[in-house]
């Protein structure tokens, strides 16, 4: 779906503050200085050579206790807006985007937030809360125990769900702190253990139990909301390859869906959304058993980090509508106009040893060649001559593929990943290449253990002993050193031949 | 002359010599034809016997980082001086460096403490996990390079022991 430039001259706002930093915020410029609106970032000193802060029409630094601290004090970067004239802040993803208290003093300083209502941030950032209301609302959710209901009987009421089940702190997220019990003896210990876990994550101690569905499958749909009563589904996305309960790849279509299941789950989710009246872009998220069941998980209310590969497949710009519900314009379109073709893949470029537990690595980018061609999409925040350091989240650039069907965007995703050069600090490539040529991903038959359930994928495959020959020469003639030594010897005592110290 | 790589955790030992037309790569008993050729936009080709190979090569200081075949490597050059003094004296376990990029939590020890082995020297935070970094063997404290707060890359000296008195 291709939608007309709107005419941003009766918008609200004319300039738009990016409230975040690396790809995301670039990719928000992109479109707001596409439509000829001013894009202003605020950036902590140790972003100072990215590429949104030299893309940007102006960027105001900003400071903190921590380069992340920085970019979560909403009183300063509200600061800046006003500085700066900003008509509009746009939060980006993580940080303070799913912030009620930064949404609302947003609007009170009379800026418009680029997201939902701080209603609709505070009910949905509420596991349990969003969980209640999802369910009252008729939509599917997993059989489950909220210590809150009753935190004398949550014990009992817990042993009722079944095993497996899966505790949860009540205010978590990112996987931290949950805890799998197929033993029901062992139930009240690992209570104890995850309410600890939550005390220190999150200073809550509070937790909700719900039957664990072995070897899920992670679906998400995208919505998209006006808040004046429209809402549309712009169809699914599979996000099932995970490592540390983190994304590493996102596709859609979902390999595991057929037409009718594809039309309930995004039915299902614009059904919520349709609940909520909800206004901006959206993610419901769904966990998918193996059987083709499914229940709500969480709704994300913000722009998600996979978001690019709905856009390849259906056109639309994501960032350009949230802009356009802000500015109050209707979505203007409906179900019917929003169509998808071809299918689109989504890698997460980490600077991180697969093979060493996907531990962060750090160090400066002395080459980088994005990959080039058909259906080859990169979105990133770092430049050639900048680093990636230990301040921030090791995701360093996305790449986005886009094929006529499953098995093209596969082909050129590993074409595209073998051209793309990045010297300096290593990342997740070589893994993903081997990810993406296993049988199983191959097959689209994969959940979210499949890579703690095959190790061998993150190890480093042995080397051929021609790699590493090659790889001993150019780094035996890159080295000077070596070559002084090498060039001391005179030639025609190195031409005759059989020379050995 | 004793020349080194260190790839992953492999030590690799090497010679380079010069050929009629390019260089000769000695490892062990293999002797490889090696030249390498360098475009204006950091590309480059690597013969290596017969074939030649596109490649992609930067360096800064001893790491040498090298694109190859659709992969990307980083070898470091071990300075003959270095690996002498390393052989002479001092143990792995007298250096204790970081397992992956962080910050310090907190720091327990201070120079000229004596430890036992597997008491905690320092705890550490990465990716919002604390590791607890404990003494590998007993001894005394030599230093303790990071304070409180302070954020460091992988394999960053921590804390280093004195060297073990050599029995005689």
């Amino acid at each position: 779906m291709t939608t007309a430039q709107p005419d941003v001259s009766k918008w609200p706002f004319q300039s738009v503050l990016v409230a975040n930093r690396g790809e995301i915020a670039v990719r928000v410029l992109r479109t707001v200085q596409k439509l000829g609106l001013k894009g202003i970032v605020v950036y902590h000193a140790a972003d100072r050579g990215t590429a949104a802060v030299k893309m940007a029409d102006q960027a105001i630094e900003i400071t903190g206790p921590t380069p992340v601290a920085s970019y979560l004090d909403g009183a300063q970067i509200i600061a800046a807006a006003q500085a700066s004239g900003a008509g509009a802040i746009h939060p980006g993803y993580g940080f303070l985007s799913e912030n009620k208290g930064f949404c609302a003093a947003v609007e009170a300083a009379g800026i418009r937030f680029i997201g939902p209502t701080p209603e609709q941030i505070d009910l949905m950032g509420d596991k349990v809360r969003a969980r209640n209301f999802v369910e009252k609302a008729g939509f599917p959710v997993a059989p489950s125990a909220i210590e809150d209901d009753d935190p004398k009987t949550f014990v009992e009421r817990s042993r009722k769900v079944g095993a497996p089940l899966l505790i949860k702190p009540s205010a978590g997220g990112g996987g931290k702190g949950m805890r799998i019990v197929r033993d029901l003896a062992l139930l009240e210990q690992e209570i104890e253990r995850g309410r600890s876990e939550g005390q220190r994550y999150f200073g809550d101690g509070r937790l909700y139990c719900e039957r664990y569905i072995e070897n899920p499958r992670h679906i998400e749909v995208q919505v998209l909301g006006d808040g004046q009563g429209s809402v549309v589904h712009a169809f699914e996305r599979e996000c099932s390859v995970q490592r540390r309960f983190q994304k590493i790849v996102e596709e859609t279509p979902s390999p595991a869906l057929d037409a009718a299941l594809r039309e309930k789950i995004c039915e299902t989710a614009a059904g919520i959304a349709r609940s909520l009246n909800y206004r901006n872009a959206g993610t419901v998220e769904f966990i998918f058993g193996q059987g083709g069941e499914f229940y709500f998980l969480e709704m994300n209310t913000r722009l998600q980090v996979e978001h690019p590969v709905t856009e390849e497949i259906t056109g639309i710009d994501l960032v350009l509508q949230q802009l356009r519900v802000a500015a109050g314009e209707k979505l203007g379109y409906g179900q019917a106009d929003v169509k998808s073709s071809g299918h689109s893949i989504e890698f997460r470029i980490y600077a991180e040893d697969a093979a060493r537990g996907y531990t962060p690595t750090t160090g400066p980018i002395l080459v980088l060649h994005p990959p080039q061609g058909e259906g080859v999409r990169w979105d990133s925040g770092v430049l050639q001559g900048g680093e990636v350091t230990s301040a921030f989240d090791p995701m360093i650039a996305k790449l986005i593929i886009r094929g006529s069907d499953r098995n093209d965007a596969i082909a050129r995703a590993d074409k595209a990943l073998r051209e793309t050069v990045l010297l300096g600090c290593k990342t997740n490539t070589a893994f993903l290449r081997r990810l993406l040529q296993h049988p199983a991903f191959v097959a689209g038959d994969v959940h979210t253990g499949f890579l703690d359930a095959n190790p061998q994928i993150a190890a480093e495959p042995e080397m051929p002993a021609e790699t590493l020959q090659a790889l001993l020469g150019a780094a035996a003639l890159s080295t000077r050193p070596m070559r002084d030594v090498a060039d001391a010897v005179p030639d025609m005592h190195a031409a005759m031949g059989g020379w050995r110290n | 002359m004793h020349h080194a790589f260190k790839l992953g955790d492999a030590e690799h030992n090497l010679e380079l010599s010069r050929s009629a037309s390019a260089y000769r790569l000695h490892l062990g008993e293999q002797v490889v034809d090696v030249d390498l050729k360098t475009g204006a936009d950091g590309r480059a080709w690597l013969t290596l016997g017969e074939r030649h190979i596109e490649v992609v090569i930067a360096t800064r200081g001893d790491d040498v980082f090298v694109h190859l075949d659709g992969e990307a490597y980083q070898l470091r050059y071990q300075h003959p001086l270095d690996r002498l003094a390393a052989q002479a004296g001092g143990s792995a376990e007298d250096h204790i460096r970081a397992p992956m990029p962080g910050s310090i939590v907190s720091v327990t020890v201070k120079a000229g403490d004596a430890v036992a082995k597997g008491q905690t020297l320092l705890v550490m935070e990465s990716m919002k996990m604390e590791t607890t970094i404990a003494a590998p063997r007993d001894g005394t404290v030599a230093a303790v390079t990071y304070e409180k707060g302070q954020t460091f890359d992988r394999d960053a000296l921590l804390l280093s022991l004195e060297p073990m008195e050599k029995k005689s």
